[in-house]
């Protein structure tokens, strides 16, 4: 006598059997108690204790979502000073007199060049890319610097509003020269996963 | 196991919004279901714990883009699966072990009698990935499929001999099926 295969219980089960299968189980005996051991050992798999990690890994995920929101804190600020310098920059454009003409030139081409780079920051998905060791800490050196030199920008926009001398360009052109380093780690990360 | 579906949309809304306290609460009520999930697929209890780690880093990650559609644990099982899946066919490369072969361990017979839980552990990891997400998880084929990247046979075919298997080392029914 042909009896139903484990397909076929298993079609049972999921009320998908054919025709032929339903009728056998209902008048074989042995592919009843298949079916019945079948649905025991599922529940028996449902049944089974859950498992509990035997370490705490939370402290090691806090860490890495400290990381992730302080690394997003420092794009977010990055892009809200460039705008905010942007601002102030327009503000502050007819208060130039032929002497600070030159400052001005310097400074504007500064922040130009540090919005241009943060553009092209933005189109390496700096969130979700892997990178070595080695070039993780250097991002975080660089980030840290600029945010540095963002700082003092900021306090800077605080205490001299309208200053326009060579120690602002300075800086502005510190924070072009580390956002272009920047940008390299992470052209090189891009190369080096295969982008 | 029954997880507890229902958090407060509150909670997730704190969590989205990086309250860390939230993302805490969220990982306390989920680190055992997820736990459990990959140990059950996974035959190491370190890759487990890997698995529920490299989980909640997606989850904080990705939280903010999390929109309610469906529950939370069936987003965040899913993400756990995903990971799982990912070690098994990483370790099956490096063994090269063809992905399906149900071979199981060696050294358990046919009607060995052992209880269901160490003759589930002895099925290949493949079996008992399809096996849990399928009876346990209450994944369909189609979707267990999708989430191996192979095709509903596959997943049916494997869910078929695993539990031939099972009922052997189980030494059950000896009158059909033989």
């Amino acid at each position: 006598m042909m009896h139903c295969t484990m397909d076929d219980l298993l079609a049972l089960r999921a009320s998908e059997a054919s025709v032929w299968a339903r009728r056998h189980v209902e008048d074989c005996g042995a592919c009843r108690a298949e079916l019945d051991s079948l649905y025991q050992r599922v529940a028996q798999l449902k049944a089974l204790p859950a498992l509990r990690p035997p370490r705490d890994r939370w402290s090691i995920v806090r860490d890495a979502a400290r990381v992730d929101q302080a690394h997003r804190r420092r794009t977010w600020s990055g892009w809200g000073l460039a705008a905010a310098a942007a601002l102030v920059g327009l503000l502050l454009v007819p208060r130039f007199g032929p002497d600070g003409s030159k400052l001005h030139a310097e400074l504007a081409d500064a922040k130009g060049q540090s919005a241009t780079l943060e553009d092209q920051l933005q189109n390496y998905d700096v969130d979700g890319r892997v990178l070595t060791g080695r070039m993780a800490a250097r991002v975080a050196e660089l980030e840290d610097r600029i945010a540095v030199i963002d700082g003092d920008l900021a306090r800077w926009g605080a205490v001299k509003p309208q200053a326009q001398d060579a120690e602002l360009v300075k800086l502005w052109q510190q924070r072009v020269d580390l956002m272009r380093q920047l940008v390299n780690v992470r052209v090189s990360s891009a190369r080096y996963v295969g982008l | 196991m029954t997880v507890a579906l229902a958090v407060p949309d509150i909670l997730v809304a704190r969590a989205q919004a990086g309250d860390e306290a939230a993302l805490e609460a969220l990982f306390r009520a989920f680190e055992t279901p997820v736990y459990n999930l990959a140990r059950r697929m996974l035959r190491n209890a370190e890759d487990a714990e890997d698995v529920l780690q490299e989980t909640f880093l997606e989850v904080v990650k990705s939280i903010r883009n999390y929109r309610g559609e469906g529950y939370l644990w069936g987003w965040i099982r899913r993400i756990a699966a995903t990971k799982a899946l990912m070690r098994i066919r990483r370790d099956q490369l490096r063994a090269t072990e063809p992905l399906g072969e149900d071979h199981g361990k060696a050294g358990m017979h046919v009607g060995a009698n052992i209880d269901l839980e160490r003759a589930f552990e002895q099925l290949t990891d493949t079996s008992r990935a399809v096996v849990w997400l399928h009876d346990v998880e209450g994944y369909t084929h189609e979707e267990i499929g999708e989430l191996m990247g192979k095709s509903v046979s596959f997943s049916k075919s494997q869910l078929a001999r695993a539990h031939a298997r099972l009922r052997g080392m189980l030494g059950e029914g000896e009158g059909a099926q033989a």
